[in-house]
């Protein structure tokens, strides 16, 4: 068998490999002990380097050749890269916040960032696929990389928790996710989405169950890790184990490449079964999902005393908004969700990072208390902290609110009214558990002792996260105009 | 000697028979306690879906409709993956239990706050 000429397209690899090549070399600087910082800067460089390949593939798209390789099996269009970019953001501001904190909190060893850069570069992969085992492999090395980072504390029982309730689930869930790219093949005789698509809309198809088993299989493996209601369980306790930096990394960076993976799939394999005569379940199970995740997030946010535990919970209440844009499948919902995943980027970034100035030494200390008076004390953070929260509560002018406006948008254009209204109420609930952090930190005098000093990069950290969820707020359509007019391959099955 | 084509086990048995070993795994997952048997139930759920791939990989290369050896590579590949995945697990597993007496996981019940 011979392949096409232009089977292999090296171009589109460029920014995975590009990250893999710098974990190599910031694994080879753990090996010649440099200095941390220089470890931390070679880290961030490679970001940037990833960057620039990331946007020449974007502006490719824009002018309509967008490239994919390899048979459709790895993508370089728009979404992909436009994800790609989205990780590469969240990879640097866990960076930034884990170059300020690792000292500090005693974490200090060689090699975390080679992993944070290992895992980044599977996350990569996963928002670029467009074949079910390039996703497993991109899910994979993103996630091992993942459980050891939650488990980074060692002799702390909170953080080895974390790394194995983290491991164990994530283990279960990609074994759902293989037994259904397993019955998917047996239904499709493919692995490839477009191979799949075209086999599920077949006019001579009638494997459907086997089918619909396969799907349903593949949405509980990606429900997990995006975390679904009643997938979500780990991840209040994973997200308050691990230490702060790490929590920041797997907040953002994590849960953008597997709604990239889930969006991509949804509007090719799902939605070629859709046509079919058990058509309907599939989106009435991601509809239930969606809604159990919704309450379960917001109202489970409500109930929580310590902010880290909060902003997990919230967390799970994003996937929700999100899960809006898979349901509705489509271009507009996927760009809806890029811009959602965007903002969502900087705003937790920036709580988690304003969070890790205020906690303890050992990283706990979370309480709702500690943010009483911070506005007296530490304007600076407390404004910053302010304006991101807003933002996750979905308030104009910040981003936050553009990107639910997005995907609302995009729901009620796919005809999930109700599911939007839900989506609605379930946000005025999310302004309580934002508010009270507000109102603590502007309303309440504390007698606290002043907290140490802010790290520079933690400032430029949260500046950077600030900054970004204004801008995005108030001028949406420079991010969201590109990502529109760029080009997607793999939809219109 | 070779089997002919009417002495070949049919693809649902083989199928059944995953599925059987999947729903073990996965009911081992959810039942037990111990870090260790929960590993190796979902090791057990690995092990059914390569079962399930080289079957409908043999189906597929008889209906002829695409190169027989796609699905088994696959099954290589989640080798891969499995092993990977125990190199990380037991890292993490041994780094804990080693300050605990026993791998049961009800003892990780620390974070609830």
């Amino acid at each position: 068998m011979t392949l096409p000429a232009d089977f292999i397209v090296v171009s589109i690899l460029g920014p995975a490999i590009v990250m893999l090549v710098f974990a190599m070399i910031t694994l080879l600087f753990a090996v010649f002990q440099v200095d941390r910082s220089a470890t931390a800067s070679m880290a961030l460089v490679g970001v940037g380097t990833a960057a620039v390949f990331a946007l020449h593939l974007l502006m490719k798209g824009q002018q309509g050749a967008a490239e994919a390789g390899f048979g459709l099996r790895y993508l370089g269009d728009t979404p992909a890269t436009a994800f790609t970019l989205v990780i590469l953001l969240g990879t640097a501001l866990a960076i930034l916040v884990s170059e300020a904190d690792l000292s500090r909190l005693g974490l200090d060893h060689p090699e975390y960032y080679p992993l944070m850069l290992l895992s980044a570069t599977g996350a990569i992969v996963l928002a670029s696929a467009g074949d079910l085992i390039t996703l497993l492999l991109g899910l994979e090395i993103m996630s091992l990389a993942v459980y050891a980072l939650a488990a980074w504390r060692q002799g702390s029982r909170q953080s080895e928790e974390a790394g194995m309730k983290y491991f164990l689930l994530g283990a279960f869930a990609s074994a759902l996710l293989i037994y259904g790219i397993a019955l998917t093949f047996g239904a499709g005789g493919r692995f490839d989405y477009a191979g799949l698509a075209a086999a599920f809309s077949a006019p001579g198809f009638d494997a459907h169950v086997l089918a619909l088993l396969g799907a349903v299989l593949l949405l509980a493996g990606l429900g997990f890790k995006v975390a679904f209601a009643p997938f979500h369980q780990w991840l209040p306790d994973v997200y308050t184990g691990a230490p702060t930096p790490v929590t920041t990394f797997m907040s953002v960076v994590v849960k953008t490449a597997a709604f990239a993976a889930l969006l991509r799939i949804a509007s090719t394999v799902f939605a070629s079964l859709g046509a079919g005569p058990l058509g309907e379940l599939l989106p009435i199970m991601l509809g239930i999902l969606i809604g159990a995740t919704l309450i379960v997030g917001n109202f489970g946010a409500l109930l929580q005393s310590g902010v880290k535990r909060m902003l997990a919970y919230s967390a799970v209440a994003h996937a929700g908004y999100l899960g809006l844009a898979v349901l509705a499948a489509d271009t507009v919902g996927t760009n809806a969700a890029i811009f959602y995943l965007t903002a969502y980027t900087l705003m937790t970034a920036g709580a988690f990072a304003v969070l890790s100035a205020i906690t303890n030494a050992d990283d706990r200390g979370d309480e709702i208390e500690r943010f009483a008076g911070l506005a007296a004390r530490r304007p600076f953070l407390a404004a910053s902290l302010a304006i991101v929260l807003m933002s996750l509560a979905g308030l104009p002018p910040f981003a936050g609110f553009v990107g639910k406006l997005l995907v609302f948008q995009a729901a009620i254009s796919a005809g999930y009214v109700a599911l939007a209204v839900l989506g609605i109420a379930t946000s005025v609930v999310a302004v309580v558990y934002y508010a009270r952090v507000i109102t603590y930190m502007y309303f309440r005098e504390s007698d606290q002792e002043t907290i140490r000093p802010l790290a520079p990069t933690l400032r430029i950290a949260v500046v950077i996260a600030v900054v970004g969820t204004i801008a995005l707020g108030i001028l949406p359509g420079f991010w969201y105009g590109l990502v529109e007019r760029g080009q997607v391959l793999l939809a219109g099955f | 000697m070779r089997a002919g084509p009417a002495e070949v086990v049919p693809t649902e048995y083989y199928v059944a028979l995953s599925a059987l070993v999947f729903a073990i795994g996965a009911v081992g997952v959810l039942t037990r306690r111990s870090a260790i048997m929960i590993f190796l139930s979902v090791e057990l759920m690995l092990n059914a879906a390569n079962l399930a791939l080289v079957a409908y990989a043999r189906q597929w290369a008889a209906a002829g409709t695409l190169v027989g050896i796609t699905g088994q590579t696959a099954v290589f590949i989640i080798l891969a993956v499995a092993a990977a995945e125990v190199a990380v697990g037991l890292g993490i597993l041994v780094a804990i239990f080693r300050r605990r007496v026993s791998t049961d996981v009800d003892t990780l019940a620390e974070v609830r706050l």
